[in-house]
């Protein structure tokens, strides 16, 4: 009962400050799943980046003497460089000689190299690790190692709280709730008329391979206006196990910044939003004070996988421009238009602004994804799936991340017969693809880059675009736009000579 | 023979010590030295009169280097001007001409970096530099007879082996080349002794085309391909002028 008071009390403060709807109407309790073994992953820190000063342990070197090499020679090798040999290591077969303050580790190792009774002598070299992140899912997540991942985590291991990651989205499944809502009759995009289910609790919990202790910050949900952001239908909760799933934690799959913050902003609707008869649904105007929301409030990194085709669509672009504007740097996906040929209206002023993405979509194979729009406003591609790319489809083609058990969440996609309340407090994994899937892996990689020490989002989308690996014909095309992603190289950014 | 010893017991009658802390402490005027109270006279043994005949000499030298690519020199290692530490040997012909060989070295830590619109965003990525060069310079010296300050200018050929290392290097990551350059230098040399000299050095050196060339290098950003840059040293000569 105190959590929940301090939820709801929470809740208040935040409605005084942003007006939204009071929530006590629809929240009316916790809800907690079942126990679920996650680990120690909540206990980790956030680890910052690695920034070591050595590339090896000063002070001492590796010696191999050769075979017959008396004591006395062994000492006198000893003394002509200063050092003195430290008492014999277990499991070797080489010593290791402590060396006077300030003689520099690799020069005695050349100087003992060169001798003709040292087989071989080297500085201590320190070994760092490899990251592979040990989710057991890992292994399905093609699209990590397909843009060199685990050798951008050495660089940059998963960026820290320090930065805010916004998804503008469906909502997310960042918290346990039981929500009362009435289901009235509504209609299926086919046309068939659904009938009413009257006043229903409905389950929701935090997605376990994405929740921690303070991961979420600033909820807000703009279709309910209200500060309950939760996933009525699994698209946000996928977008954002991309952007930050827990991650080397034992459980599921990785994410690519899975220390970060993640902001929770609900500004698209889903079916049960409109059985819900939620008060508002996903228009530009919506969505643009989604965008205004997640600056105002601390996002550094805006993922936006949602668009529409139509008209242009002038709020959203000075939304935008405004989030930019104030250091948030923002992903938007590319559109999955390809076969219609139409523009991702959300897309085509990205070019314009420095600071926003507009991101195209690769398969497995790392070839345009056959659904993924082009044109002159896509500037980089990422992974987004292609279940097209093999005959017959392969669902492990798409970009897996846990999101809501979809057989409990659309029951209202089979016969009415089978349609009953949904439940959101059950997740699964799923292969999702579209540009829907590319635009978080860019979010993700905002994240690190920022946490490595570019700040700027004009820079952010420089750095992107520089050393992207080039795709399709040489130089920007439409398709692939300044070509794929490169996280490790940008990461390692610029030295003098290389 | 005789004038030249003569020579010797007139003109060096001060001792290397006090000479080196009074052109340390007068810069360029070798005439303070004359003015020195009078020592009784030393014999010494003969030698070759000054200026004649091929002298071997060995120098050692310390100075600072400005780095033409300041930008790109700045925005890694935080500084274009560095300590560069050196020496080598030169041979004397006659009066006029010198031919010497050094070698010299600079190195500077700093992080590697993302260059923006200008703008220089560190990444604390911790990253070293290693900038070697060799020289073979052939100069013209003015030397005087019985002038003990002796101006020379020259110019030559050089070598600069560039070596840069960072952390998260994997195989061709990291650089180990060697560039070849031209360079100009003027001085003078100040005689302290019989056998010791002291000289100041400036340096121009270009090394075109050795940065700028990848991607990854903050000089393609700033569009800097030279590696060379100005040195200004002291140097310390072992042997007869």
């Amino acid at each position: 009962m105190a959590l929940l008071a301090c939820v709801v009390g929470i809740l208040g403060i935040t409605a005084v400050a942003q007006s939204p709807r009071e929530v006590a109407g629809r929240l009316i309790g916790d809800y907690l799943l079942p126990p679920i073994d996650r680990g120690l992953r909540d206990v980790d820190p956030p680890r910052p980046p690695r920034r070591s000063a050595s590339r090896y342990l000063p002070g001492s070197v590796v010696v191999k003497f050769r075979s017959g090499t008396s004591a006395g020679v062994r000492r006198s090798l000893t003394t002509m460089v200063r050092g003195d040999m430290v008492a014999p290591l277990s499991n070797a077969d080489f010593d290791v000689m402590r060396l006077q303050t300030g003689d520099d580790a690799e020069s005695v190792a050349r100087r003992l190299s060169a001798q003709p009774d040292v087989e071989y002598a080297q500085a201590r070299y320190l070994a760092r690790p490899l990251f592979t992140p040990n989710d057991p899912l890992y292994r399905l997540q093609w699209n990590f190692p397909a843009i060199d991942m685990e050798r951008a985590w050495d660089v940059n291991p998963g960026a820290t709280a320090a930065i805010t990651v916004a998804i503008l989205d469906s909502g997310v499944a960042y918290r346990s709730a039981v929500l009362r809502q009435t289901a009235g009759p509504w209609r299926r995009e086919d046309g068939v008329l659904m009938p009413a289910l009257g006043t229903i609790d409905i389950p929701f919990a935090a997605a376990p391979d994405l929740a921690g202790p303070d991961r979420f910050v600033s909820p807000r949900d703009f279709i309910w206006d209200d500060v309950l952001p939760l996933d009525f239908d699994g698209h946000g909760t996928h977008v954002a196990g991309t952007v930050g799933q827990l991650t080397n934690n034992s459980l599921g799959g990785a994410g690519m910044a899975f220390n970060v913050k993640i902001m929770p902003v609900k500004v698209v609707d889903s079916e049960w939003d409109e059985a819900f008869n939620s008060p508002y649904v996903g228009t530009d105007d919506l969505i643009a004070r989604g965008i205004r929301y997640a600056t105002d409030n601390g996002a550094k990194v805006i993922n936006m996988s949602i668009g529409r085709s139509g008209p242009p669509a002038p709020v959203i672009e000075a939304a935008i421009r405004y989030a930019v504007s104030r250091g948030a740097f923002v992903a938007q996906a590319g559109g999955n238009q390809f076969g219609s040929g139409e523009t991702e209206r959300y897309a085509e002023f990205a070019p314009a602004i420095d600071g926003m993405v507009a991101v195209g979509a690769v398969g497995p194979t790392r070839q345009h994804a056959s659904y993924s729009s082009v044109g002159p406003f896509i500037e980089l591609v990422a992974p987004g799936g292609d279940f097209a790319v093999r005959s017959p489809a392969d669902a492990r083609d798409g970009v897996l991340q846990q999101t809501l058990d979809l057989d409990l969440v659309e029951t209202w996609a089979g016969s009415v017969a089978q349609y009953r309340a949904p439940r959101f407090d059950s997740f699964a994994y799923y292969y999702f693809t579209g540009t829907s899937m590319a635009a978080p892996h860019v979010s993700g990689f905002a994240a690190l880059l920022m946490q490595q020490g570019i700040t700027s989002p004009a820079a952010i989308e420089a750095i992107m675009k520089q050393f992207a690996t080039d795709l399709g014909p040489p130089g920007r095309d439409d398709q692939y736009g300044y070509g794929l992603i490169n996280p490790r190289a940008s990461l390692r950014g610029m030295g003098l000579a290389k | 023979m005789r004038r030249g010893n003569r020579n010797g017991r007139t003109q060096r009658r001060i001792t290397t010590r006090t000479a080196l802390c009074i052109l340390l402490a007068s810069w360029g005027s070798s005439a303070a030295a004359q003015t020195q109270p009078a020592r009784p006279p030393v014999r010494r043994p003969v030698a070759a009169p000054p200026g004649t005949g091929v002298r071997v000499r060995a120098f050692g030298e310390a100075g600072i280097r400005r780095f033409a690519a300041a930008q790109t020199f700045d925005a890694v290692l935080g500084s274009s001007i560095g300590p560069l530490f050196g020496g080598g040997v030169d041979v004397l012909w006659g009066r006029h001409l010198s031919v010497e060989l050094g070698i010299s070295r600079y190195r500077g830590s700093g992080e590697r970096v993302f260059v923006s619109g200008g703008e220089v965003f560190p990444l604390g990525i911790p990253a070293s530099v290693t900038v070697m060069p060799i020289a073979a310079t052939v100069s013209y010296r003015f030397a005087q007879p019985g002038s003990q300050t002796i101006p020379f200018i020259g110019g030559g050929i050089n070598w600069h082996r560039l070596t840069e290392t960072s952390d998260f290097a994997e195989t061709g990551d990291d650089v180990s080349s060697t560039f070849t350059g031209f360079h100009l230098q003027g001085g003078a040399e100040w005689r302290l002794t019989r056998h010791v000299g002291i000289a100041g050095v400036g340096r121009w050196s270009t090394v075109p085309d050795a940065l700028g060339t990848e991607p990854s290098s903050a000089a393609t950003a700033f569009g800097e391909h030279n590696l060379g840059g100005f040195d200004a040293t002291v140097r310390i000569v072992i042997g007869r002028r």
